[in-house]
């Protein structure tokens, strides 16, 4: 699948994933947080990414690689058996106002594309964005009242 | 930075007192010693003894030290009209008191007027020069507005008068951890490794640092400091038992295409930690210790 422009590219969320990485940022209110995604192409659609479930990853020390390392791994053994990939990033800064998706997240995305070219990350600030990885297409994203209720 | 068994203590006080049991001022006491963040439970439990003046005038002179305690509680909290009428109470006994000018500074800066906060911090800073908090209070201003450069900046000038302050040096290494500045985040751990040489997590935090620079010096050097670590905690820390698996199979595939000048120094290391690790998650995570041997499969098949 090119998707170079080509077809619009759409993602679907489910409520446990988003809910699971919104009460992992609220515990941490102080630091800056992150959670890989999970799911996988629709069966039924190419151009529609599930995302089924996530697991909140950290809340300090987002940059260094051990447990970074050691968290992938395990995730993908535990989540291929139940049919599911990484198929994006989950960041929340540490200050309300920072837009910004640093570097850490940059790089992290990146590695996470390389294996799934549709990956997806998710930064959440005061207003819900979705930020595509490299590819022209449209985002769909389906809890944005949730979100505005949430903050 | 608590031990194991001061934050086990702690948090049973607060359950305690979460569930009626009383010990609200200890909890207290204790949180203020410790210096931990617990702020949304000490605003809850310290208005509760201040709104009550039976229970406020049986503290005596500690009223006033609850006082400025709940109103840096109220300021994380950002209840800042319940910090305002602390403050003003303080102000009331105190007059002249820096302590209570340093606390109106600090209102302002959680306000978000940062000029007049830096201002004011100013002002404080010439009549006392050595004003540990004040200084520190100036980096988290630059840390709020974004100016993460501005922080490590006054960080380092903080840290070239004041070198024994912990929490600061680690406070660094971790600014330069998110800005991916990791020789600079080794150096500060080494610092905090000299000065308090029995504490673990320092050596862990270096290793992870050392392990993330790379390169098979650093790998070999993070191997060491990660049983270090073993070593100081008792063999209870899985990030360092996972840390000595991690560094075994990059360093082997590291010297996989070169002569290896010394042998491996200890080839049953990982084979120990893994051990080590399956014998911990039987004990806490039963369900989980298969993803555990897939995972340290995966580590020495890379090896």
């Amino acid at each position: 699948m090119a998707g170079t422009g080509g077809g619009e590219l759409k993602y679907e969320m489910a409520q446990n994933a988003y809910i699971k990485l919104v009460l992992h940022a609220l515990k941490h209110k102080t630091s800056a947080v992150n959670g890989v995604l999970l799911g996988r192409t629709s069966p039924k659609n190419e151009s529609l990414v599930q995302i089924e479930d996530s697991v909140p990853l950290f809340h300090n020390h987002l940059g260094l690689l051990p447990p970074l390392e050691i968290s992938l791994i395990m995730i993908e053994e535990y989540y291929s058996a139940r049919g599911l990939g990484v198929v994006g990033y989950f960041h929340a800064n540490e200050r309300f106002d920072d837009t910004e998706l640093g570097n850490i997240s940059k790089n992290i995305a990146d590695h996470i594309s390389r294996y799934f070219p549709q990956a997806a990350v998710l930064l959440i600030t005061r207003s819900l964005k979705l930020y595509q990885k490299g590819k022209t297409a449209a985002l769909l994203c389906r809890f944005v009242s949730y979100a505005s209720m949430a903050f | 930075m608590v031990t194991k068994t001061e934050e086990s203590q702690l948090n049973k006080l607060e359950n305690q007192v979460d569930n009626g049991g009383g010990g609200a001022w200890e909890y207290l006491c204790l949180a203020r010693k410790l210096k931990v963040r617990r702020s949304d439970k000490v605003l809850k439990y310290g208005l509760s003894i201040l709104n009550d003046s039976r229970k406020r005038s049986s503290l005596g002179s500690d009223e006033w030290t609850l006082y400025e305690q709940v109103a840096v509680a109220a300021m994380d909290c950002h209840a800042l009209d319940v910090a305002k009428d602390c403050i003003n109470a303080l102000q009331k006994k105190f007059p002249e008191s820096k302590r209570v000018g340093r606390l109106e500074a600090m209102l302002l800066e959680a306000k978000g007027s940062w000029e007049d906060a830096e201002a004011a911090y100013s002002s404080l800073l010439e009549e006392n020069p050595f004003d540990q908090v004040i200084h520190k209070r100036r980096v988290a201003i630059a840390k709020a507005q974004g100016n993460i450069s501005v922080a490590i900046e006054w960080l380092n000038k903080y840290l070239e008068i004041f070198m024994a302050d912990h929490d600061a040096w680690r406070e660094l290494a971790e600014i330069y951890v998110s800005l991916q500045m990791y020789k600079q985040a080794a150096f500060c751990y080494e610092e905090l490794i000299l000065s308090q040489p029995t504490v673990p997590l320092h050596h862990l935090a270096y290793a992870d640092v050392l392990y993330t620079l790379g390169g098979l010096e650093n790998l070999q050097t993070a191997k060491k400091y990660y049983s270090s670590t073993i070593d100081l905690s008792g063999g209870k820390n899985n990030r360092a038992l996972f840390g000595i698996c991690l560094c075994s199979s990059a360093i082997s595939q590291l010297a996989r295409g070169r002569n290896r000048e010394d042998k491996d120094s200890s080839p049953d290391l990982p084979s120990l930690a893994s051990a080590a690790l399956e014998k911990e998650y039987k004990l806490q995570a039963s369900d989980k210790l298969s993803v555990l041997t897939s995972t340290l499969k995966c580590l020495r098949v890379s090896s």
